[in-house]
């Protein structure tokens, strides 16, 4: 291992896995983080081995093979049958084949299928011997510490990694923010609103380290905003509601406006607003979808939940503005200065300019309130700023392979010698990377 | 899924987004892959040119062996000059493209590991055939010749190394390799007497397969051998004719080379097959401790702790 390898950078969504090597600028591997295994779902640390087993689908179905025997688990090799990422999306729509997504909310749950699924990633999609890399891997705020010794058990045990670094999304989130020409100061200080395809989490981050008691997580994020969409399709019978041509026409045509009551008359003013989306069949055969005003109303459920949902009401602004208020005093200017988007759910056109806008009134409102009641004593305002960058849409795995090529990225891991020594509690703690003096 | 492909998938995905698409844009990628390969993908002139360099430890050694020749059977008017740091390098223009080159093209610039590392094996087959037409030329009266070649030695790996004999009779490939736990040289030599075993019982025309711990005869002697210190572990494959015939050798060449690559995923596959049998074993005990938990610990059992480790009735 004398020649420098990359380290290999794996950042493992709820929705997409992002998988590359340290150095590039885009990962290398984008695809869902899904695996299809044979036989019926579940299976796992939850299925007793004890219990009989429970034909989910008829036994003509699944091939024949139905689920399996006691002898053919023993010599089988229906552990190396499995799929992952968009193959697994493919096989699952035919017979013989469950899909399961082993994270939930962010953080892993099936430990069996997580382990397989980086098995695959490792071995088959980006090629190396883990023995000869360093691996930086990523996690969602608050993952318990069990979590975290699962993954190098996994991690150390099965593959022999070389090397292993766990970071907090959030904080490479920020990293990534460094390429922004508004960043002026590489500080790891400041709030990151991380929004995916299972949750959103409003998280500041202080010096490098998250202040774990004033995270805030919404339970809006992408996957909602699909159900949106098509659900506004559903209902307009549009001859084309799939989740798939609701979740394309999210990402191309949906975006934010200044104000949902001006943009509803722009639309019957501008006739051209209205847009058509074609979407290609299953056997070739093409039709037309009418696109109207879930454009603007789509992402608007950030600003006002309740045309979505009815038990969470608080727009993401103030949320935003609620975090940094509960965080000590003294960040908190740089927590309002230093707002960055990071995936794949604040892509909508004029997201971060909305944000900004939201937040400050709600700051400046504050300010000229306690104004009023000190008495004439003038405030010197408070910087707000919201940070749109080109590396938001991967931010997290951005992050990672910018921290992931720094030379002393390898001092910063835990080897495989020292976990030996020590065991799996010693990915409790890492040292800093990319904080203060390096 | 059971065998490792021969190609880079990600070289091959970017080969065809970027042959499909229309508008051009700049690439700037390193690649690893197995055995300490390293691609270059990149643009750097113009984003048009797609420059691709590879760097593979064992160069030198490939070298000595006809790897020149080989690639530039392969990859002709594309080799361009080597960038530094690189041990070979290809111009792909995409403006002087022919559409039905492209699908060719992709193929085998994805398989560009393979094509370095399949010199030694060309040589080693070519040798065989070359000895085997002597040996039928000579035949039985006169002296016995050499009948065997010198063995080449590709150090494909810090500490591993492949080596090549050809003979009249047969090729000899023998891998070093080391083990970096107990377990996985357990699990391999498992693995291993699984190959001994298919052969036994069906597969008889698979190759001979042969696993020992210490070097074996044919590389004894051979500078370099025993000098890695710790568990390694040496695999002699034995390929007899059939597997050498003009149809069945470029397979062969490739099955041959992602041999170590294959045997170290699998003895990984196995070790994760392991913990998830552990995880639900442990589930299962679980779940019997737990019905095994008394019920009711009311009653008399009514005293709590505070937290800072002072114990008090809870008053009923
Ligand atoms: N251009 C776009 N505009 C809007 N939404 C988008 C766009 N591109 C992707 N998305 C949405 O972003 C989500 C995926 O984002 P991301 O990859 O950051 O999530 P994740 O990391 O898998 O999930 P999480 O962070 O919640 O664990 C999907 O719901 C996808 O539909
Ligand atoms: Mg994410």
């Amino acid at each position: 291992m004398a020649s420098q390898t990359p380290a290999v950078v794996m950042d493992n969504g709820t929705g997409y896995s992002k998988l590359g090597f340290a150095g590039n600028d885009s990962p290398s591997f984008v695809f869902p983080t899904a695996i299809a295994t044979k036989g019926p779902a579940g299976g796992g640390a939850s299925g007793g081995a004890g219990r009989p087993p429970v034909a989910q689908k008829p036994s003509y179905l699944t091939g024949g093979a139905g689920p399996t025997g006691h002898l053919s688990a023993k010599r089988g090799t229906e552990d190396l049958d499995f799929f992952i990422g968009d193959e697994a999306l493919a096989q699952a729509a035919g017979p013989g084949y469950t899909i399961n997504y082993p994270i939930r909310h962010g953080q892993v749950d099936n430990w069996d299928h997580m382990e397989r699924f980086w098995q695959n990633s490792i071995f088959k999609y980006l090629r190396v011997e883990p023995e000869d890399h360093y691996f930086l891997l990523t996690e969602p705020p608050l993952n318990p510490p069990e979590s975290r010794e699962n993954t190098a058990e996994i991690m150390f045990e099965s593959f022999n990694c070389a090397g292993l670094y766990i970071a907090v999304q959030a904080v490479l989130a920020l990293a990534a923010s460094w390429t922004s020409s508004k960043v002026q100061d590489r500080s790891l200080t400041g709030t990151v609103i991380d929004s995916g395809d299972g949750v959103t989490h409003v998280i500041p981050v202080a010096e490098g380290y998250v202040i774990g008691s004033s995270i805030k997580s919404i339970p809006i994020a992408g996957r909602d905003i699909t159900y949106f969409v098509q659900s506004l399709l559903r209902d307009r019978g549009e001859p084309d509601s799939s989740l798939k041509t609701a979740e394309q026409i999210k990402e191309e045509l949906c975006y934010v406006c200044p104000d949902i009551v001006k943009e509803f008359t722009r639309f019957d003013r501008e006739p051209e607003r209205f847009q058509k989306y074609v979407v290609e069949q299953l056997g070739g055969k093409k039709v037309t979808v009418d696109v109207g005003y879930e454009r603007f109303l789509a992402p608007e459920i950030f600003f006002n939940p309740e045309i979505y949902s009815s038990d969470f009401l608080t727009p993401l602004p103030n949320v935003v503005d609620n975090v940094i208020q509960s965080s000590p005093i003294d960040v908190r200017r740089g927590l309002y200065k230093n707002i960055v988007l990071s995936g794949g759910s604040t892509l909508y056109k004029d997201f971060g300019r909305r944000l900004q806008r939201d937040i400050r009134h709600l700051v400046d409102d504050r300010l000229r309130a306690s104004e009023a009641r000190s008495g004439g004593a003038k405030s010197g305002g408070l910087e707000v700023q919201v940070i749109t960058h080109k590396r938001q849409r991967h931010g997290p795995w951005f992050g990672g392979s910018l921290l992931g090529q720094t030379p002393e990225f390898r001092s910063y891991c835990h080897t495989k010698a020292e976990y030996d020594e020590v065991g799996p509690s010693i990915v409790r703690r890492f040292a800093l990377l990319g904080g203060p003096g390096t | 899924m059971l065998l490792l492909e021969y190609h880079n998938l990600l070289l091959k995905y970017i080969l065809t987004e970027r042959f499909a698409s229309t508008t051009p844009s700049s690439i700037d990628q390193v690649i690893s892959d197995f055995d300490g390969v390293t691609f270059h993908v990149s643009t750097p002139e113009s984003k048009t040119k797609i420059l691709i360099s590879i760097s593979i430890k064992c160069y030198k050694d490939l070298l000595q062996h006809g790897a020149q020749q080989v690639l530039e059977r392969e990859y002709g008017p594309y080799i361009t000059e080597t960038e530094p740091g690189y041990d070979f390098s290809l111009l792909i223009d995409l403006e002087n493209l022919a559409e039905e080159a492209k699908e060719d093209l992709i193929r085998r610039v994805s398989l560009l590991r393979r094509n370095t590392m399949a010199a030694p094996f060309e040589k080693a087959i070519d040798t065989h055939h070359a000895l085997a037409e002597a040996a039928k030329a000579v035949s039985s009266e006169s002296a016995p010749q050499a009948t065997e070649s010198e063995v080449m030695v590709i150090r494909y790996r810090d500490e591993e190394a492949m080596y090549i004999q050809a003979s009249a009779d047969r090729v000899t490939v023998i891998f070093s390799t080391v083990f970096r736990e107990e377990t996985d040289r357990i699990f391999g030599k498992v693995f291993l007497s699984e190959f001994v075993d298919a052969r036994r019982r069906a597969i008889q025309n698979a190759p001979q397969v042969l696993y020992r711990n210490d070097p074996p005869l044919e590389i004894r002697g051979v500078p370099g051998v025993g000098d890695v210190q710790g568990d390694v572990g040496y695999i002699t494959f034995v390929l007899f004719p059939r597997h050498l015939t003009q149809q069945r050798r470029e397979e062969s060449i490739s099955h041959i080379q992602t041999f170590r690559d294959y045997f170290h995923y699998h003895i990984k596959a196995a070790k994760a097959y392991m913990h998830s049998r552990m995880r639900r074993r442990v589930a299962d005990f679980l779940k019997v401790l737990n019905r095994a938990k008394p019920e009711a610990e009311e009653g008399e059992k009514k005293e709590r702790k505070t937290a800072t480790g002072r114990s008090f009735r809870v008053q009923a």
